[in-house]
């Protein structure tokens, strides 16, 4: 049905197109001199159906689940659903809809089979309705594009201005995309903080999503204090900083200053590799390598290393940021104007001293820029940690221990079935609130002086 | 005329395949200001580069021929340029103070070459070499503030300073005026006179006045090639060659 | 200051420790860089390592005897062929023993669960071979693969051993027989997933990351270009304009798993589309692919010198007819560059694709970007996730395909960048 209305939808912009081309040529053959070109009569022919046309449609795949739905379940019997949780409710829809796909477990109750069979002809109806309505607007589209041609008429303006809107949309999309994020992050926190206090998800001291405390209080499911995620978050944020900062300041100073423009050439593609590799790699490679070999050098040295540790993940973390802070570095350094270079060369200073003396010191607020970006993140990265770091929440700042992140809990809280109402999957977007406003604090701050220094030496 | 400070002898430079200077010969005295003349790209800056071997930081530039300090080839194996630059100390065209204080600016040549031993002989430095710059009393109140605040003509005093600072024997100087305004251009052009008396100053610009005002000697450079290398007056007011009459005349450049 | 000592000696005095520090520092930055290069090399030996082990399959090839007693054309897709699989590997273990449930247990395992459907299929789709004796070659079971390509050791004492003596024994006497082949393991590429390591394969997650990917690309790359098109050509600039792009620079920030909370909320929770669809994966991608697509469009804009722009100007065409005539065509081969590049990261995208549920264990293959699928970065995470010991080789495998993959993609973009590299 869908590809039959994108098919009508295909159809009817080329007809237009074709249409209006025809009588705009017949027009100039006559020997009318038209205002606009042929193509742009065409244009806008094809502009004017595809653009509403398009519209339609998708609003109408986009709304006819959640109408055909509350249909479905509005007209189940009285009385079967009384009582039930929006889980199960939930599955009951899932087994009528697994049901009308004529894949049927066991023997459903009748009331089950009979909402199938409804719920085919809901499809039905609404396939057939779009087609209808698809088919009306296309010609009535068509119409009114056929019925504009004229010689005065301005089509290439008309053309342009749909163009323009179309630009204009592309461009808002991508606020509409943060809009969207903010909106979803706050409204489902929201719904969190009404069932646990945020202050005690601020200060609570306790992350245990999966326990109940006691059961007869809907929030003592579990505590919901995030410090102990916030810390492991840090202390993996930390280990990774302390290998990656280092490791690469000192590849850019060498590749700015030091290297061969030939050895440049290949060690940095090379380096640039390792920022190519899906971090779902690195996590593997935590899993299968670091981790190991990390617990059984801990036990060569009499030291209880967990398998989950801390400094495996965030390791493994750091080779990812090396390539990013090392070209971020590279790049601040080579934007020095040459003449501080030169006047600390003329002075006498060897290479060393004019790059740790003068040119480094100049860089630096491009440096501290992209340091504060792998911050950034590394806070917000996710594989890695899910993979390598542990599920347990525990307060320690020992990185040999095992600790959890904000985006561990994330996934780990919404994989598998989710409904939206229980505190378990609202927490995550709680924890994904936050770290989208720590990730969106440190970011505008780093884009700002990275961008002020720039801007100091252009 | 004073000894004989620098001797160039058959100096070529060639930037990959093409070359920049061609075989150049001369002799700077010491204690004196020499300058070098010429139109854009004829090889005066290049061949100014040559004294304290900032053409090395160049990957594609190739210098050959003899040029010897006080009788010492500078570009023997066993210089390291970094002496060399010691002794012989640039100011660029664009005033390029360091992103530090006015005083870290004039004390790191001393403080990078060990030249003393506590905080008060430094100090001494610093105080000596910006009154020699002439700057002194406009920022000895504002040691600590950055150098990059300073107005041009007091940035590229300062770039002096700092120059004066690590005791050179020679100080190259890049077009110093070529940024500046003619108030700035003038102080500059009284320092330059001071500074003839303890150094041997080799100045390369653009402004034929300013070589006729500060400089005792001149050479004319034209394509790569010193054309005529003399006295200022002579070169100015009676020029051997007829392509420094018609450069000094104001026909070409 | 000693007296006696001129400027120039002290500079001297001082080189040596000068150039110790120097060499230092360029020690420091060579060990640095060797540190990143170990890395990648430990890397990727590590997973070639592994992953070559599940480049082959360990086959058995035996003679199946069609036992009409245990299969009957009437029942069929119903019958005995465990049973008849079983007896034709037996028939190759001298000493065999089939008679009570254990022996038989013992020398099934030895077949992968997959064998008997293998026997079926080919038996329903010509049931003229019942009674008839046919060669049928068949994966083995995860442990005596193991075992044949050596990844289990022998002088490992019984009881920590995943095969014992028995067992190994019964192996051995089907590879002295020669029913033991090692051929290329196609079924990695071309198989669905499954429970068991010998029949897992990656169609399921290839046809998940293609649908994914092109509807990333259908909806990124025209939002992205236009975009980027309204933004640099035409857009006042103003606050509008400004805070438009602070947003983009931000969003392009974002951590990715904030994407996979907005898809759930969003487009499963508030639009009602199906979970574990590539759709919705490739709706998510595209959100965080279009930042990417808009910066590179603008800076391959930016590149076309104003004076094209002028020329065609001049000769009175409109502010789109120049953009759209001239300026984007000559712009083409950095916009595709950045587009590829951006696709390349979406493709190894991991997490905002596990909260939208494309981590589902699935035995076949979506048909249309409306079916649940998996994606090769969620199966390489459900695969590193199994405990089965041959899903660690498989996971390095399905690795190397995702890099092969990517190295494709980035190698066109930078060929696609040379080959239109243009001097203006």
């Amino acid at each position: 049905m869908t590809a039959l209305a994108f098919g009508i939808l295909l159809l009817a912009t080329i007809v237009a197109y074709a249409l209006n081309r025809h009588a705009a040529s017949r027009l100039r053959a006559r020997g009318q001199p038209l205002h606009s070109l042929v193509g742009h009569h065409a244009g806008f022919a094809a502009l004017l159906v595809l653009v509403p046309v398009l519209v339609l449609i998708l609003l109408w795949l986009g709304l006819q689940g959640p109408v055909i739905s509350r249909l479905l379940m509005g007209g189940l019997p009285q009385g079967v659903l009384d009582g039930l949780d929006t889980g199960a409710v939930q599955l009951i829809e899932a087994e009528i809809t697994s049901i009308a796909g004529g894949r049927i477990f066991g023997t459903p109750e009748d009331w089950k089979l009979a909402a199938a069979a409804r719920l085919v002809d809901l499809r039905l109806m609404s396939g057939q309705m779009l087609l209808l309505a698809v088919s009306l607007l296309a010609l009535a589209l068509i119409a009114l594009a056929r019925h504009k041609v004229a010689p005065e008429f301005r089509a290439r303006q008309s053309f342009e201005s749909i163009v323009t809107g179309l630009m204009v949309f592309a461009s808002i999309v991508a606020v509409f995309t943060t809009v969207g994020i903010v909106a979803s992050l706050v409204f489902e926190a929201g719904r969190f903080f009404a069932i646990v206090p945020i202050h005690e998800f601020l200060f609570g001291l306790n992350w245990e999503p999966q326990i109940p405390i006691r059961a007869d209080q809907i929030a003592a499911e579990g505590a919901f204090g995030w410090v102990p995620v916030l810390v492991g978050t840090l202390v993996i944020t930390v280990v990774a900083l302390v290998v990656s900062v280092p490791i690469g300041l000192m590849s850019a100073i060498y590749l700015n200053e030091f290297a061969a423009p030939r050895a440049r050439a290949i060690i940095k593609p090379v380096l640039e590799i390792l920022a190519g590799v899906p971090t779902v790699v690195y996590g593997f490679f935590a899993v299968l390598t670091v981790a190991p070999a990390l617990r059984s050098a801990g036990a060569a040295l009499g030291m209880d290393v967990s398998p989950n540790t801390a400094l495996a993940a965030g390791g493994v973390m750091a080779i990812m940021l090396i390539p990013f802070i090392s070209s971020f570095a590279d790049d601040a350094l080579s934007a020095v104007p040459r003449a501080l270079r030169d006047g600390a060369l003329a002075l006498g200073a060897t290479r060393a001293e004019t790059m740790l003396n003068v040119l480094f010191p100049a860089a630096l607020p491009g440096i501290v820029g992209g340091v504060l970006l792998a911050v950034s993140r590394a806070i917000g990265e996710t594989m890695i940690v899910v993979m390598a770091a542990g599920l347990m929440a525990k307060l320690t700042l020992n990185p040999l221990d095992s600790v959890t992140t904000v985006t561990v809990q994330i996934v780990t809280l919404l994989i598998g079935d989710t409904s939206f109402d229980n505190p378990k999957t609202l927490a995550a977007f709680a924890l994904g609130l936050m770290l989208f406003l720590v990730t969106l604090v440190i970011n505008v701050f780093a884009l700002r002086i990275v961008r002020k220094y720039r801007e100091a030496y252009d | 005329m004073n000894p004989t400070k620098i001797s160039a002898c058959n100096v070529n430079v060639f930037y990959g395949a093409s070359q920049a200077i061609k075989d150049v010969s001369l002799e700077l005295a010491d204690k004196s200001v020499t300058a070098f003349i010429g139109p854009s790209g004829c090889g005066k800056s290049t061949f100014l580069r040559c004294l304290n071997r900032m053409n090395d930081t160049i990957d594609i530039c190739r210098v050959t021929g003899d040029i010897r300090l006080d009788g010492q080839d500078i570009n023997a194996a066993s210089v390291d340029p970094v002496q060399l630059r010691a002794q012989v100390g640039m100011v660029f065209q664009k005033p390029n103070p360091f992103p530090k204080s006015i005083y870290d600016n004039v004390a790191y040549g001393p403080r990078i070459h060990g030249l003393t031993q506590n905080r008060t002989e430094l100090d001494e430095i610093v105080e000596s070499s910006l009154r020699a710059a002439a700057l002194w009393d406009e920022v000895k109140d504002r040691l600590r503030q950055p150098g990059t605040g300073l107005s041009g003509g007091q940035q590229q005093r300062l770039c002096i300073a700092r120059a004066i600072a690590t005791r050179p024997e020679v100080i190259l100087m890049d077009e110093p005026c070529s940024a500046l305004d003619p108030i700035a251009t003038a102080q500059i052009d009284d320092l330059i006179h001071q500074m003839a008396q303890d150094f041997c100053v080799i100045i390369v610009t653009h402004s034929m006045s300013q070589a006729r005002r500060v400089s005792d000697r001149t050479a004319y450079f034209h394509m790569g090639n010193m054309v005529e290398y003399g006295e200022t007056e002579q070169i100015f007011i009676n020029p051997r060659e007829k392509l420094t009459e018609t450069y000094v005349s104001g026909r070409i450049g | 200051m000693t007296p006696s000592r001129t400027p120039m000696q002290q500079v001297q005095a001082s080189l040596a420790r000068r150039r110790r520090k120097q060499i230092t520092l360029q020690v420091l930055g060579i060990g640095a860089i060797s540190a990143a290069i170990l890395m990648l090399g430990l890397l990727l030996t590590t997973l070639t390592l592994s992953g070559r082990h599940a480049l082959t399959q360990t086959h058995l090839t035996v003679q199946v005897f069609i036992d009409p007693a245990e299969i009957r054309a009437d029942r069929l897709p119903r019958g005995g062929f465990d049973d008849v699989v079983t007896a034709a590997i037996a028939a190759l273990i001298p000493g065999a023993d089939l008679s009570n449930r254990e022996g038989r247990r013992e020398v099934s395992a030895i077949s992968s669960n997959g064998a008997q459907f293998l026997l079926r299929d080919l038996v329903v789709a010509n049931p003229a071979l019942i009674g008839q004796t046919i060669a049928l070659r068949f994966p083995v079971s995860d442990p005596y693969d193991q075992l044949f390509k050596g990844l289990i050791d022998r002088a490992t004492p019984e009881a920590n051993r995943r095969l014992n003596d028995a067992q190994i024994a019964r192996f051995d006497a089907l590879v002295a027989a020669g029913a033991v082949s090692t051929p290329l393991n196609w079924g990695l590429l071309f198989n669905a997933d499954s429970r068991f390591p010998e029949l897992a394969g990656l169609r399921g997650a290839l046809m998940g990351s293609f649908w994914a990917l092109l509807t990333c690309f259908v909806i990124a790359f025209p939002l992205g270009i236009g975009a980027a098109i309204w933004l640099e050509e035409f857009a006042p600039r103003n606050r509008i304009s400004d805070l438009i792009e602070v947003n983009i620079n931000n969003l392009a920030a974002v951590p990715s798993v904030v994407f996979g909370l907005l898809a759930l909320a969003v487009f499963i929770g508030w639009f009602g589309l199906p979970r574990s669809a590539p759709f919705v994966g490739g709706l998510t991608l595209a959100l965080m692919t279009l930042p990417t697509i808009i910066i590179a469009t603008r800076a391959a804009l930016k590149a076309v010198p104003p004076s094209i722009r002028e020329a065609a100007l001049g000769l009175g065409a409109s502010r789109q007819q120049v953009v759209f005539g001239h300026v984007l065509p000559l712009a083409m081969p950095g916009i595709l560059t950045g587009t590829i590049i951006g696709l390349a990261q979406a493709l190894g995208e991991t997490a905002p694709l596990l909260l939208i549920g494309m981590n589902a264990f699935l035995t076949s293959a979506a048909t249309s970007p409306f079916d649940a699928s998996t994606a090769l970065p969620t199966q390489i995470f459900l695969w590193a996730d199994s405990p089965e010991r041959g899903f660690v080789s498989r996971t390095s495998a399905a690795i190397l395909v995702l890099l092969t993959f990517l190295i494709v993609m980035n190698a066109l973009a930078i060929a696609l960048r040379k080959r239109f590299e243009r001097k203006w």
